[in-house]
């Protein structure tokens, strides 16, 4: 069996989650919002080195606004988990730190990367000062509409993991 | 078998499928409900959602169940639940088939999920329109205070200079001088009054006024200014209409002349004429219909909606005298009477502006108010004969200085002392018997307000009661409420009326 890694992706509803990987797995992207429901499990191969690849489990989680609710089960073995907010929607960060230090006592000391996700929608000195004055502090800061940053992302993640 | 196990089998057992693997992930056995797997082949390699058989492999639990699991099998969908059990030669998987239930929870967490986005997206939206309104009314409110202040100094120092010997060129350009001053100041007051209503900080003060008085004024007035025009200018009204009536004579007053300002601003023949007429008398209630028509120009239907709007106007009838914000004014002050202006117009024949308006009226003659006299300044000087005041002047700009200097030694009924820092005041005013006081409000080191309330709190009354007149540039109403709320006797705001402000220091001035 491949080297495989489970990551967890999760977040309020609507923040992009499914988006987010299927700009890193297909390279497409659909403004049509279809909710998820449970979680989708996707596998995408990542070349790290010519002669390293990783198989990354991609866990898309349904959006919860109650981080305390996710089932335990999704959440065995993960390797990585990556919280994703809207920056153009203040509801699904104004609790983020409350949020992730639920995430962090539910899952002790698994990796995990803060995504802002559509900066698109909002400009980019508008954006930092949101980040400031909710105390926000992204590992990464993307568009799955534009495709920035997501590969990055993930495979910063995934070469992360695979140490 | 039973009819019961028979229905069991075709309703039950159809959704759920047994498979086991052994400890490396290799299928041992499968009932092939609804997936058709091959012994042997790796499960992972079914969907990547099985390599979490490993997770089991490494946990406590003997059961683990995972809900509403989407796998993807020969291109057909499944939504699943799947309990993993650990058995002694591997792991038993009981997946069961719950698609037509997940799908109709998909399609209500899809309706909730958008209906809580939209409805976030339209707070923010609202959020952000109150921000820039909130911002417009700011920006107003400093732009007209800023404006004031040098406004002041222009209007002062231009009657100082009318007042000296001036050949008539100059008296020329000085008339000329003072009327634009008087338009900029009209300009900036209209703005200010747009400003107040729409960000609803205008409050209308309702009292017992005479109508006919009211009336009788706008009929001189606008007499005369017709008379410089080649039409007429007629008041008819109905003498049903009480006399004395509650309302805010100030606010009516701006709505009717705009209204005429309006129509003499597109009159060039004919009459203009203001028609006030009696609806109906109910109690103590009477509405009464205010009716200004021209033979104007007109405006065309298409129009007529937006000849309200404050911008509209001001980009049609830039090259119009006045600010072209009256008709937007009237609007709002009539909404704030709960009541609305209409209009009718033909093109070419003139127009028609017109609203009904309710107030209370007195049904007791009694409670008719005693006209005071007014106090002339000469009244007030016979009254003061042979006396002279000490007044203290607090402020620091030197052009206001000079203008109030000059105006209040013209009266010569005063030794003026004069202070620019906040902070000296308190000295002055104990160490001299000053029977009033000009208080800038803006001053440097303690403000004037500030300085009132040490006043009104000081235990000697001789220093306690000294009258405080207010100076300021800063005109909204309730700000100057405030100001006469902590001890000022009167609030002049700048630019003020030279004549005005002497009638008010001795209007005050300590008996």
């Amino acid at each position: 069996m491949q080297k495989s890694r489970k990551i967890v992706i999760l977040g309020h509803f609507g923040v992009g989650k499914t988006s987010l990987i299927r700009r890193f797995v297909s390279d497409s992207f659909s403004d049509n919002y279809k909710v998820t429901i449970g979680v989708h499990i996707t596998k995408k191969v990542v070349e790290l080195d010519a002669d390293e690849t990783v198989s990354l489990i991609i866990w898309d989680l349904e959006g919860t606004d109650e981080i305390q609710m996710i089932r335990d089960s999704y959440l065995l073995g993960t390797h990585g988990l990556v919280f994703v907010f809207d920056v153009s929607r203040p509801s699904t960060f104004q609790n983020i730190n409350e949020d992730l230090k639920i995430l962090a006592s539910k899952t002790k000391g698994v990796p995990l990367m803060v995504v802002g996700n559509k900066i698109d929608l909002i400009l980019l000195n508008e954006l930092q000062t949101l980040l400031k004055a909710n105390k926000i502090e992204a590992n990464y800061l993307t568009s799955a509409k534009t495709g920035d940053s997501v590969n990055e992302m993930f495979t910063q993640l995934a070469s992360l993991l695979n140490d | 078998m039973t009819n019961l196990e028979q229905y069991k089998a075709q309703y039950v057992n159809q959704n759920i499928q047994f498979v086991v693997i052994d400890f490396d992930g290799v299928i041992v056995d499968s009932d092939q409900t609804f997936m058709d797997l091959n012994k042997g082949d790796y499960i992972y390699d079914v969907h990547p959602f099985f390599t979490s058989y490993s997770a089991m492999l490494e946990s406590l639990d003997e059961t683990i169940t995972y809900n509403c699991v989407h796998i993807e099998f020969l291109e057909k969908e499944f939504i699943t639940d799947v309990k993993m059990i650990k058995k002694d030669n591997g792991i038993l998987m009981v997946i069961y088939d719950l698609t037509d239930h997940y799908i109709s929870y998909q399609s209500i967490a899809q309706a909730r999920n958008e209906s809580i986005i939209n409805s976030e997206f339209v707070i923010l939206k609202n959020l952000e329109l109150e921000e820039r309104e909130r911002f417009k009314n700011a920006f107003i409110r400093n732009f007209s205070h800023e404006l004031r202040n040098p406004l002041t100094g222009i209007i002062s120092i231009t009657n100082v200079i009318e007042g000296t010997n001036l050949t008539s060129e100059q008296q020329q350009m000085v008339s000329f001088l003072k009327e634009s001053n008087s338009n900029l100041r009209l300009l900036l007051d209209d703005i200010m009054s747009l400003s107040m209503i729409s960000s609803g900080k205008l409050q209308l003060r309702d009292k017992v006024f005479n109508l006919y008085e009211l009336l009788q004024l706008i009929e001189f007035t606008y007499r005369t200014k017709a008379a410089k025009k080649s039409f007429d200018f007629v008041l008819n009204y109905d003498k049903k209409v009480p006399e004395f009536v509650e309302g805010d004579r100030l606010r009516l007053f701006q709505i009717i002349t705009n209204l005429l300002d309006n129509a003499f601003k597109f009159s060039e023949k004919g009459e203009v004429a203001l028609t006030v007429k009696l609806n109906q008398k109910r109690a103590n209630k009477v509405s009464i219909r205010f009716k200004v028509s021209d033979n104007g120009v007109g405006i065309p239907k298409e129009q007529i909606d937006s000849i309200f709007e404050s911008f509209k106007q001001l980009e049609s009838i830039s090259k119009q005298q006045g600010s072209g914000l009256g008709l937007s004014i009237v609007k709002g002050l009539l909404e704030l009477m709960d009541t609305s202006i209409r209009l009718e117009s033909t093109v070419g024949q003139g127009s028609e502006f017109y609203f009904d308006l309710t107030l209370k009226f007195p049904l007791d003659l009694a409670s008719k108010p005693i006209l005071k006299n007014r106090s002339t300044d000469t009244g007030i000087s016979q009254t003061h004969k042979g006396r002279k005041f000490k007044l203290l002047m607090v402020e620091d700009d030197e052009r206001i200085q000079t203008v109030l200097f000059k105006a209040l030694m013209d009266t010569n009924l005063f030794y003026i002392d004069l202070v620019n820092d906040g902070a000296l005041v308190f000295e002055q005013v104990t160490n001299n018997d000053y029977d009033v006081i000009l208080m800038d409000i803006d001053l440097p080191n303690i403000p004037g307000d500030h300085l009132t309330k040490l006043i009104r709190d000081f235990p000697f009354k001789n220093i306690k009661n000294i009258p405080i007149i207010g100076i300021t540039a800063n005109a909204f109403e309730e700000q100057i409420n405030e100001y006469l709320s902590i001890g000022m006797n009167a609030v002049m705001t700048k630019p003020f009326d030279l004549q005005e402000l002497v009638e008010t220091v001795l209007k005050f001035l300590k008996k």
